[in-house]
């Protein structure tokens, strides 16, 4: 089920190509550069692949909507899902060097989301309804 | 659809590893498998050419983290090369090449293996 500004897809990461897909035509379209466009479909990936594992434990029967809508030189893309309250921005960031020195793994989605976007917002919307906006400046006047 | 595939060559006792296409929480298993092959048959001297990679996420580069100190351990190690700027950009900013080395040659990371 898709329109010019959502898609719904099943909660599996065979679905995260389509994601990335729909987001970056619309980045091309509001005329970031490919460096952002790549930095943009990442933190959606990121953000998706996220709500698939931990949120929805790769249950296909569960569903996120990915809502694209630009306003005021921004550019949001907004996931509504169902499941757990988790605001990504009360995770701590990593110390790299401590993540290398003890060869971790895992764990750097939501800070690459935090550094490719401008604003990451959460907001648990009713007892079981999330929403994660991620929120993308766009630099020039295009 | 996007795709992700793994060719794999020998060179003496390196083996070198394409990849080519998107890889995400999706293709990354596939990796995986490549590597717990290759410690299987006692293969530790690894490089990875990106040559044909469009695309990585962070499920790509945990691989990477969960093998390279088991290839080390073993007088072998994981050296990068090939990278287009958009993937290395990824790697150089989460601060990969503290850990890893990278190189713009696969040659080159075969010589590192031979010095």
């Amino acid at each position: 089920m898709t329109n010019a500004n959502k898609i719904v897809i099943s909660s599996s990461t065979k679905n995260l190509a389509k994601v990335r897909n729909f987001v970056e035509n619309k980045a091309v379209e509001l005329g970031f550069d490919s460096n952002e466009i790549n930095q943009i479909i990442l933190s959606v990936d990121e953000a998706c692949t996220n709500i698939i594992k931990y949120t929805h434990n790769f249950n296909e029967s569960e569903n996120i909507e990915v809502i694209t809508e630009s306003k005021n030189k921004e550019f949001r893309i907004i996931m509504k899902y169902r499941g757990r309250d988790f605001d990504p921005n009360k995770m701590e960031e990593p110390n790299m060097k401590e993540y290398f020195n003890n060869f971790k793994v895992g764990g750097l989605g939501i800070p690459m989301m935090k550094k490719f976007m401008n604003k990451v917002e959460y907001h648990h919307v009713n007892p079981d309804m999330n929403s994660l906006t991620l929120i993308k400046s766009l630099q020039n006047s295009r | 659809m996007e795709e992700f595939n793994i060719d794999i060559k020998n060179n003496n006792d390196i083996t070198i590893l394409y990849l080519d296409g998107f890889l995400d929480a999706h293709t990354s298993g596939e990796l995986e498998k490549s590597f717990e092959k290759l410690i299987e048959e006692k293969k530790y001297k690894i490089v990875v050419n990106f040559d044909k990679l469009s695309y990585i996420s962070s499920a790509g580069l945990g691989v990477f983290m969960a093998y390279i100190e088991t290839m080390r351990n073993n007088n072998g190690d994981v050296k990068l090369s090939n990278m287009s700027d958009k993937i290395y950009n990824i790697f150089d900013m989460l601060g990969f090449p503290i850990l890893f080395e990278i190189y713009k040659e696969e040659q080159t990371a075969l010589e590192k293996f031979n010095q």
